[in-house]
């Protein structure tokens, strides 16, 4: 008796609530393309401003035209050149790099499931630092159009340092990857610091302010490379979304659903460093991104379906194309690294976070 | 379910001699039993018996070193991960995630073994997780952040996902310690009432009477005896595995075996209150 009433209560509360549900997916699926709409809008909008804005103040008017030049416009050659050929590729470098390095901070979060991953922990970017460091101090030269490789390098070789190290210890490999990371990342610096300590001034501020970051090496035929690689690597997340949503409630459960744990994570660490050294190598250091982007998307919306990761990527490429226009604007007549204005903006916006968080009555 | 109607139906899943230990100890120790295509398996034992790890040799976490499991004949390891989650669900105790997952997605990741990569969820699937979701009673939660859930919600979320997976096989790892007297009783049922051969650990004897059809005894690594609940529960086996002096008597709603302990056993040190 007992157990039938039970069951004509909770049909009953089936029948109530999955009319509810309906009602949620179609809102759901509304407002999910509205926010898909804006943030496309945001980054086209963005992309104007980058070209209109910096030391050479271009209007609006003068953007659009260069872009979509007409017989009847102006001459404006000049401005042309500067658009074309400085500020596009410019733009579309930084829209990369916030879109990789937010990618690269999500995947890492994910298989490791420690929110505070970030490329930078693994060590990928001091091995950069050293690769670049290694080239100065054996060729003297302070930038060549071999940085880039050296930086490339030195990140393949922490990479694979860290992999060795990780794909060893099977069954504990998630705490294995993070300290060994940390240690990585602590010894390159030291090998670094080592080497700066007997190279010239010199030399040693050129590769402190490479190792802040900037978007100031970006030239069209440089582009190829890292657009293929973070469209590839998004393409590959995308594919294996739901895997990497099943690695969120820890390695057994994934197991069970027929995931092979330590081969997926590995991957997916190939391919986040990969982003990372491809970035690195082009930009230099910029810290907080992969970290605080993924952050920011996860406060509003679950990140596991196609929407998220996408989101997460354009939020990340919106929120860099800012930083590169306030790097350029801010001072006159300078450039203030990009690595310091995310790290600033980053720290600012985490304090904000915990203190609203923590007024909130919860 | 009566007895004839179960040895006409064939075994869903065999083990045969298992054997594993890990640093020398010996964790599983010659372990054989059937279960049949249909049935609810308990597997019962103090802790640190072995419970958990011969689970985990059914649903292919480890391998055993010695000894066979195999599902329908076919040897598990010799099958695809991918076909072997295709026929088996797994829901474990509830593991702490810091990630914003909602139910709805937690419960779609039933889905996995299911699609290719590339595959969207198509309408079909879609309603298998609205249904799913509504026989679990959490319709209301479904955009709710799975960490936000109570533990009996988040094991109900799970048993979802299993439902999405669609298996034959359900195993279960201690699903219901740390819920209330009303949710251990409910994930149970709910287990019970998927109509798919479930295997599940209990630590409550008493709801493991309850509900299963089949009981496995687990006492260091040994099994010690199996069989129905009625042959299983003894005043013997309570004393010599569990180390309790109790008193067997029948449930007066479903007739099964019903425990009820003695107390007092630290005057028992010296073996004198035995009943």
């Amino acid at each position: 008796m007992f157990k039938a009433e039970q069951t004509k209560a909770n049909k009953r509360q089936a029948n109530q609530t999955q009319k509810k549900t309906g009602a949620w997916l179609e809102t759901k699926q509304i407002s999910q393309s509205a926010v898909t709409i804006v943030a496309v809008l945001m980054c086209f909008v963005s992309l104007f401003c980058a070209l209109s804005f910096g030391a050479a103040d271009i209007s609006f008017t003068d953007v659009w035209y260069s872009i979509w030049p007409t017989e009847t416009g102006k001459d404006i050659g000049f401005i042309q050149r500067i658009i074309w050929e400085l500020r596009m590729p410019r733009a579309i470098l930084a829209l990369l790099a916030g879109s990789g390095l937010a990618i690269s901070g999500l995947i890492l979060q994910t298989v490791t499931r420690n929110p505070l991953a970030d490329p930078y922990l693994f060590g990928i970017s001091s091995g950069a630092s050293l690769g670049v460091v290694i080239l100065i101090t054996f060729t003297g030269s302070i930038f060549t159009p071999m940085t880039p490789i050296a930086a490339f390098a030195g990140s393949l070789v922490a990479m694979f340092m860290l992999m060795l190290i990780a794909g060893r210890r099977q069954s504990q490999q998630v705490e294995s990857m993070l300290l060994a990371g940390v240690a990585l990342s602590f010894l390159f610096s030291s090998f670094t610091n080592l080497l700066l300590y007997h190279t010239d001034p010199q030399a040693v501020t050129a590769v402190l302010f490479w190792t802040m970051g900037s978007f100031s090496r970006a030239q069209w035929e440089n582009l190829l490379f890292p657009t293929v690689v973070i469209i590839a690597c998004i393409t590959f997340m995308l594919a294996y979304r739901r895997q990497l949503n099943a690695m969120l409630l820890g390695d057994e459960s994934a197991m069970t659903l027929g995931i092979n744990v330590n081969r997926f994570r590995l991957i997916m660490l190939l391919l986040s460093s990969l982003i990372t050294a491809t970035l690195v190598s082009m930009c230099g250091g910029i810290g907080f991104v992969g970290l605080m982007i993924p952050h920011i998307v996860r406060f509003f919306i679950s990140q596991g379906t196609i929407f998220g990761i996408l989101l997460t990527a354009l939020v990340g490429g919106i929120f860099m194309i800012w930083v590169d226009i306030l790097s350029r604007t801010v001072l006159e007549n300078q450039e203030l690294p990009v690595g310091v204005i995310t790290a600033a903006t980053g720290s600012i916006f985490f304090l904000t976070l915990l203190y609203f968080r923590k007024n909130q009555p919860s | 379910m009566s007895q004839g109607l179960k040895i006409a139906k064939s075994a869903l899943l065999t083990a045969e001699h298992l054997s594993w230990c890990t640093d020398g100890n010996l964790i599983l120790d010659d372990i054989s039993f059937i279960v049949e295509q249909g049935s609810f398996t308990g597997i019962l034992g103090p802790n640190g018996a072995g419970k958990s790890s011969l689970l985990r040799c059914l649903y292919r976490f480890v391998k055993p070193e010695q000894g066979l499991v195999s599902f329908e004949r076919d040897d598990i390891w010799q099958l695809n991960a991918n076909d072997y989650a295709k026929n088996v669900a797994v829901v474990l105790q509830e593991t702490p995630s810091h990630f914003n997952l909602t139910v709805h997605d937690v419960v779609a990741l039933g889905l996995i073994p299911h699609k290719g990569l590339f595959a969207r969820a198509n309408k079909a699937d879609d309603e298998k997780i609205v249904k799913a979701i509504a026989q679990v009673g959490l319709v209301h939660k479904t955009q709710q952040n799975f960490e936000h859930l109570s533990g009996g919600e988040k094991q109900r979320a799970l048993i979802a996902r299993a439902i999405v997976q669609s298996p034959r096989l359900l195993i279960m790892d201690e699903p219901t310690s740390h819920l209330d007297v009303r949710y251990q009783i409910q994930i149970m049922e709910l287990a019970k009432s998927l109509g798919i051969t479930v295997i599940a650990t209990f630590h409550d004897l008493n709801l493991a009477s309850a509900m299963c059809d089949d009981l496995l005894v687990l006492d260091q690594g040994k099994l010690v005896c199996q069989g129905t609940p009625k042959a299983v529960l003894t005043k013997e086996m309570l004393s010599d595995v569990f180390g309790v002096c109790a008193d067997i008597s029948e449930h007066h709603q479903h007739k099964v075996p019903h425990i009820s302990y003695y107390y007092g056993y630290i005057q028992d040190e010296h073996g004198e209150h035995h009943v």
